[in-house]
This record gives structure tokens, C-alpha cells and sequence, in this order.
């Protein structure tokens, strides 16, 4: 067993976990984030995505050790003051969220997306989100709302 | 879950090493994104060494002409890196197509090396810039052309107690250059047909072509046949369908005829058209 340090969410955090165990792992089993999830297991879906310094990674691919010193960051983070994120919002008003279970993943590569080109083209979004898989197939509705959810942003940044 | 083993992080390139030759059944670990799958898949080693934040082999630096990238970079760092983009474009251009933003964000240049596979998008750009490898263990050091490097598929000829300590290139200015690769998929997919290239020309003729193709035979592999009839060849359709021929000839002389060369052939028939055609 190792100790690893790291922020989640924001948050200090400190962990005893195994040398051989995951990222994912770490953070569904012994911090309780349900959110990032376990679809392939072999980083070709994207279901399990956090982002890492502000980066989208595969958590399945990614040994727990790795998170020591990092900043980690799940969906929840989006809500933590308790509002929802305006891509949050955007996602439900477009109806970009079916059986939800790549909608974390998605949120996630649309957030860092946001961060690093708040006036991303279509085909900045479709790239940005090419690492993450909708089996509902619902790329068109997510793709919409990440559009209007930058647009948001942006008008939020001149106020 | 994965096979037991134990796992440790190197904070420097001595440590790495020195680990390297002490520890039982060693392997070295930097973005995981093939070896995380592998040993998922039941793989095992009793020690995993992580240098993903050893700072030496992090860093890119530019000497006697020569440009040495540290073997922990990126994909999605190198495809970005402004002398990268400037001098070894298609190096830039393929990193930027490996896997999906999340596996070119882990997995790096030395990884995609070590794997060694036949479909690396990173390894005929590396071929045409004239690549070689520092090989480092704790006792010795040397250098390996890459083309010696790759033996055959998954394989190389990196010694179990060696650690890649850089990758060297050549710059290449006043070429037109770059990566042309065809998937089944527009992204997240193995390439089935890589070519990088980069052409210089004057008054109509070739003054220096380089190419190497990935995808097709056991290891990429650089056309040199066809870049010696190139070199200062006039550029017309005479010139060009006989290298094209030439291009041909050689990959069914390293893999025989395979079944995917009835739709391979055709293909980069058209791809070293356009390439060569400019």
C-alpha cells in the first residue's frame, strides 16, 4: 500500500491504495465518485475520463499512484458550489443526456475543451469529445449544447 | 483488476536505472496506455517503474543541428511543440492523430517506441528524420539507429535493464512535408496505412525525398530504394509512377502478398500519387 496526495475537486485529499490498483478504482471503491465509470476497462470509451491537471485521461489506464501531487477533477466538481454548470444546463435543455452513462466523461472533455478555447468551432467540439463514446448516439444534441454552453461562458466572462 | 505487482516512481533517470538493473522482473511504465491494457489482459511483472515525471526525459533541446526529445513527452505535447511543428512536421501532424485527446494526453513518444507496433503513427515520421535512440542502463550507454531498434512486430532490441534516455532527430527545413494516414475511423483508430513524407524539390526535379510507410510490412519501413531513384530525378509522371512501382515492389519484397494488399496496394498507390505529385 502506498499513500498518495492529491486535490479532488478542489479538495485536499490523502488515500492509502494499492501499487497495482487504478485510478478508477481508487476513486469509486474508496472515495465513493460513482460518476467515473468502468465501461471497456481498456481506454476505448471513455466512460471512466477525469480530467488530470485540467487534461482529459482514461482513469481505467491510469495506476492510482500517478494521481499523487495532481489535481483531479470528477464531474462533480462542475456543480460544487451546488449551481449547476451552464454545460450542465446546456445538456439537459438539448436533450444531449439518454442513458447518461458517457455523460460525465463528456462533461468532462467539453469542460477542459471551454477552458483552453472558449470559442470553439464545430470542429474543435467534435475533436475535443472524439475520446468518449454515446452509444445512444446522440453526438448531435451534445455537440449543440457544448456550442451553447461556450456561448454562455463567454457572455458570463464579459459581464 | 491487474496482476499483482509492485510499483514504484522514479524521480530521476539514475533512479530509474538504478532500479532497472536491481529489481526482478522490471518494467518501465510512462503513460500506461498499452501496457495498463496488457497487463489487464493478464501480463505480468513483479515491479512497474513509473517515468512519466522524470524531468530528464521530459525536456526537448536543440544541439549541433540535432533536435533530442525527451521520450516521456506526450503525443498531444509534441504535436503542439513549435520547433516540432516547424521542423519535423510530420512527426507534429502524426502524434496529433495518435488514439483520442485522452490517449495522446498519457501516452507518450518512448512508449509508442517500445510497443514497437507495426501501426505506430510516431515511427515513420521518426524514420525519415533519420532517428536514433540513446539506449541507457546503469553501466553503459549507446546509440541505436531506429531502424535497428524495431526487430519485428512488439519487438525491439532494447535490453530489458535499458531505459530510452532520448530520441534523436534531424530537422528538416525548406521541405514540404507532412503525414497522410488512412483508419477506418476518422479518429480513435489504428492506422492501417501511414505515410510520412517530405520533399524537397528544384528547377523541376527532386533534390531529396524521404519517405516511410507504416501499416503495411512487420516494421514501418523507409523507401530508400525509391528515395536514391528520387534524388535528382525530373519531377514528371515518368519519374513518379516508376518510383511508385519501386515502392510497391519493395513491400511485397519484405511481406510477401498479404491479404489486405488487394484494398493496401491501390491505396497508397494514390497516397504516394498525390505525395509525390504535390
Amino acid at each position: 500500500m502506498k499513500t498518495i496526495r492529491f486535490v479532488l475537486n478542489g479538495k485536499e485529499t490523502s488515500i492509502e491504495v494499492e501499487d497495482n490498483e487504478t485510478l478508477l478504482y481508487a476513486l469509486r471503491e474508496r472515495l465513493g465518485i460513482t460518476s467515473v465509470k468502468e465501461g471497456c476497462g481498456i481506454g476505448e470509451c471513455g466512460t471512466c475520463t477525469v480530467l488530470v491537471d485540467d487534461e482529459p485521461h482514461y482513469s481505467c489506464l491510469t495506476l492510482a499512484s500517478k494521481a499523487n501531487g495532481r489535481d483531479i477533477k470528477t464531474v462533480e466538481y462542475l456543480s460544487s458550489s451546488g449551481v449547476l454548470h451552464p454545460l450542465q444546463e446546456a445538456f439537459i435543455r438539448s436533450g444531449a443526456v439518454q442513458c447518461g452513462y458517457c455523460t460525465p466523461g463528456m462533461l468532462l472533455s467539453a469542460y477542459s475543451l471551454l477552458l483552453r478555447n472558449a470559442d470553439p468551432d464545430a470542429h474543435d467540439i467534435k475533436e475535443a469529445i472524439s475520446g468518449n463514446l454515446c452509444r445512444c448516439t446522440g453526438y448531435i444534441q451534445i455537440e449543440e449544447a457544448i456550442k451553447n454552453a461556450a456561448e454562455i461562458c463567454k457572455c458570463h466572462s464579459q459581464d | 483488476m491487474l496482476p499483482k505487482f509492485a510499483s514504484v516512481i522514479a524521480r530521476t533517470k539514475d533512479e530509474a536505472l538504478s532500479w532497472l538493473s536491481s529489481l526482478e522482473n522490471p518494467k518501465i511504465i510512462a503513460g500506461g496506455t498499452d501496457l495498463m491494457v496488457k497487463m489487464r489482459a493478464g501480463k505480468h511483472y513483479s515491479h512497474v517503474i513509473d517515468v512519466a515525471g522524470i524531468p530528464e526525459l521530459l525536456t526537448m533541446t536543440e544541439k549541433d543541428g540535432r533536435i533530442s526529445i525527451g521520450p516521456a513527452m506526450t503525443h498531444a505535447r509534441l504535436s503542439a511543440e513549435a520547433s516540432i511543428v516547424r521542423s519535423a512536421r510530420s512527426l507534429a501532424l502524426a502524434c496529433g492523430l495518435v488514439g483520442s485527446p485522452q490517449i495522446r494526453n498519457m501516452g507518450t513518444i518512448g512508449g509508442n517506441l517500445g510497443n514497437a507496433s507495426p501501426a505506430a503513427d510516431s515511427i515513420p515520421p521518426l524514420l525519415i528524420h533519420d532517428a536514433v535512440l540513446t539506449l541507457e542502463s546503469r553501466d553503459a550507454s549507446r546509440k541505436v539507429p531506429l531502424e535497428e531498434a524495431i526487430v519485428a512486430p512488439y519487438v525491439t532490441s532494447i535490453d530489458g535493464k535499458e531505459l530510452i534516455g532520448s530520441i534523436e532527430i534531424s530537422p528538416l527545413r525548406g521541405y514540404r512535408e507532412g503525414y497522410r494516414r488512412v483508419a477506418k475511423r476518422a479518429t480513435w483508430a489504428i492506422s492501417r496505412l501511414g505515410v510520412a513524407f517530405a520533399i524537397r524539390e528544384e528547377d523541376g526535379r527532386f533534390t531529396d525525398a524521404r519517405l516511410a510507410i507504416g501499416s503495411c510490412t512487420p516494421m514501418p519501413f523507409r523507401a530508400k530504394k525509391v528515395e536514391v531513384l528520387l534524388k535528382g530525378a525530373p519531377k514528371n509522371e515518368a519519374t513518379i509512377s516508376e518510383a511508385i512501382r519501386m515502392a510497391l515492389e519493395e513491400m511485397k519484397l519484405i511481406s510477401g502478398i498479404r491479404p489486405s494488399y488487394a484494398y493496401k496496394l491501390p491505396v497508397l498507390q494514390g497516397i504516394l500519387e498525390e505525395v509525390l505529385r504535390g
